[in-house]
């Protein structure tokens, strides 16, 4: 456990150094430490460079890592179901939806009026998904069943614009529901911290409800838990990061989904483990995404969103083969 | 109990044959209506005794492929979505979990960035060879992750392989505009303008995996119980897995190649028909075949005559006309966990 934390640490310290060193224009490791240090030998350009537009990526990447990463882990152990991205309580259906109908329908939206509508879609979507689910309580498989149907019905609203909107416009929203952390600056990542310290921490306060919850609804009553209440305030605490986090970056796939299961395989069941680990994760992997994003086919950039499954899919295919003597 | 037994026996039938019925007229319906009607007359006697008047060609040559094709989209879909969602115990399996999905996109897509074109039905076999290619890796994938001994191995492979076209699928499409409008219809699904020969590449694979699949329904059955039971009542699971994933592939690789990739269908026509007939796959594989090609080719009509587009991706119809009854049958028969 602490030697994949620290692994993780160390991975994510050099991802951070490397993302404020490379790019358009390269500025030296020492260059680089002058700026972060404050010193006076730094020229004015790179403290613009460093300071105003790579920090502030970095820094989101590695929030939108972290939170996407921890909401997924509570989607798979909530719905009891290994494939239970965050996706499956209809937050992404809910932002695409939205986000594409502004794109298509209004001549050159805002990027902060898209911003909104991605939270809201998102929000309005989990919250139905959870009322029409509730029927004297919840149930994950009818959670799962209504996010699908919901889900499929915000697809086709998306695909139906996609197909018959302006080309330009669809591709533009395309890039925006593949996800990237483009156009960050120092408000966005102090708004978005702000936002996500409370429920990330209670996230992690709650790990011992959650592997409760995990072994079933009749296991988890008789050893004590209100199952539909605390079902109903981990499915929020799960929209309020993921909603958050889809508003600034779009859609960035894989990660919710793939951060967990890296985790699990590396330090086992348990969500105390696994919460911290999964964010590291997370957070390494869109960092690298973004870093990988940009400089591969430089000047033109991938958003983060298409790297991340590119980086994560064979990291956990690799675990996956590292373990195929195990017997799960 | 055995009169019991025997009456829930010929009750399905009856359903069964209803719903073949109903399909019947559906496709009936489809040829008849467009921007000319055909009166029922019309239609059976081109099908019957072909005259070569205009009506017959335009029947034969453009109505009668775009239903067969809505037929055997649907039912493949339909099926492979319940042989997933038995062998992976989980409800949120489709065939697009096998890959088959992203591997057609992605080999649709490339071919039509490397040639730079998007005509001529080179694409279906593109699509067919891109989605097996996917679903052998993803079983392969799968094996190591202990397919054999859990479904999640190959849940989390078919997860991996997914994310990782689709990315490079993204990848692509974002820098090359003139293949993303050529190929976004595609992914919508759709099931216009097929032609009787690509309809004839596919059908074969199709045909044999849909029978196929008829003979299966116990070992599904079986298999949808779990690890453990399936072993316990001396089930070779490893045989059974593989056997049920290579009619998938054949099935949804045929369907996809030929329709693109109606991802409603193979996701929620099984969840409608478990939920009508139960968990029995000896029926719930006939009955899936059955509707899942009336709920494409009357999605097709409606698409059709409701918003006046040939072109209109049946997609998103099916979404449109499904999702409301699936969410009320899931809301009213699912029931808290006891």
């Amino acid at each position: 456990m602490i030697r994949v934390i620290s692994a993780f640490t160390l991975l994510l310290t050099l991802l951070i150094a490397a993302s404020l060193t490379f790019g358009d224009i390269s500025i030296s490791w020492h260059a680089v430490f002058a700026v972060l240090s404050g010193s006076i030998d730094a020229s004015q350009q790179d403290v613009m460079i460093v300071l105003e537009l790579r920090l502030p990526r970095v820094l989101l990447g590695i929030l939108v890592g972290t939170a996407l990463a921890t909401a997924g882990t509570i989607t798979i152990a909530v719905l009891r179901n290994p494939l239970a991205e965050p996706g499956v309580l209809g937050i992404n259906g809910g932002a695409a939806a939205a986000a594409m109908a502004v794109i298509v329908l209004m001549q050159d939206p805002p990027v902060f009026l898209l911003q909104v509508a991605g939270f809201c879609g998102a929000t309005i979507m989990a919250v139905t998904v959870f009322l029409f689910a509730w029927r004297g309580g919840t149930s994950s498989l009818r959670i799962i069943l209504i996010g699908v149907g919901l889900g499929a019905l915000a697809s086709a609203v998306t695909t139906f614009l996609s197909a018959f909107g302006e080309i330009g416009d669809v591709q533009r929203a395309m890039i925006w529901l593949s996800g990237s952390v483009y156009d960050a600056n120092m408000l966005k990542v102090r708004l978005l911290s702000i936002w996500l310290v409370l429920p990330i921490m209670l996230t992690f306060l709650l790990s011992s409800e959650l592997d409760l919850i995990r072994f079933g609804d009749n296991a988890a009553r008789s050893l004590g838990q209100p199952v539909d209440k605390m079902r109903g305030l981990l499915i929020f605490i799960c929209v309020m990061i993921c909603g958050a986090a889809v508003a600034v970056s779009g859609l960035i796939g894989f990660v919710g989904l793939i951060g967990p299961h890296i985790a699990t395989r590396l330090v086992g069941q348990a969500h105390y483990r696994i919460i911290p680990v999964a964010a590291l994760v997370g957070a390494c992997l869109v960092t690298s995404a973004d870093l990988a994003g940009r400089v591969i086919i430089a000047p033109a950039q991938l958003p983060a969103g298409i790297v991340t499954g590119l980086i994560g899919a064979p990291f956990l295919a690799y675990l996956i083969w590292g373990r195929r003597h195990e017997r799960g | 109990m055995r009169t019991g037994a025997r009456t829930l026996v010929g009750r399905r039938m009856l359903a069964f044959f209803v719903l073949l019925f109903l399909l019947a007229l559906g496709c009936l319906l489809a040829i008849s209506v467009g921007t000319t009607w055909m009166p029922a007359k019309t239609v059976i006697a081109a099908l019957v005794h072909f005259d070569g008047s205009r009506d017959h060609i335009l029947i034969i040559a453009i109505r009668l492929p775009r239903v067969l094709t809505a037929i055997i989209a649907g039912s493949a879909l339909a099926v492979s979505g319940a042989i997933m969602q038995a062998v992976t115990n989980n409800p949120l399996a489709s065939p697009g979990l096998l890959g088959i999905n992203a591997g057609a996109a992605f080999a649709v897509v490339t071919m039509m960035t490397l040639t730079g074109s998007g005509n001529g039905s080179s694409y279906i076999w593109f699509a067919f060879g891109g989605a097996g290619a996917a679903a052998v890796v993803v079983y392969a994938l799968g094996s190591m992750g202990g397919i054999v001994h859990h479904s999640l191995g190959l849940i989390l492979a078919g997860a991996v392989v997914t994310a990782f076209l689709t990315s490079l699928t993204g990848a692509v499409l974002i820098f090359d505009q003139s293949t993303l409008d050529a190929v976004r219809l595609w992914t919508a699904g759709s099931v216009s303008g097929r032609t009787f020969a690509e309809i004839l590449d596919v059908a074969p694979y199709a045909t044999v995996a849909l029978a196929a699949s008829l003979f299966i329904g116990r070992h599904l059955t079986a298999l949808s119980l779990g690890q453990d039971a399936s072993r316990a009542i001396g089930q070779n699971t490893a045989l059974w897995r593989g056997v049920s994933l290579v009619i998938v592939m054949l099935l949804a690789g045929g369907a996809v190649a030929l329709a693109g990739p109606i991802g409603f269908v193979g996701l929620i026509v099984p969840h409608i028909v478990r939920f009508m007939i139960g968990v029995d796959y000896r029926w719930v594989l006939p009955f899936c075949a059955i509707a899942g090609a009336f709920v494409v080719v009357m999605a097709d009509m409606m698409g059709r005559t409701l918003f006046a587009s040939q072109n209109f991706p049946v997609g998103v119809t099916i979404a449109l006309v499904g999702a409301p009854f699936f969410l009320w049958l899931a809301r009213t028969r699912v029931r808290a966990e006891t």
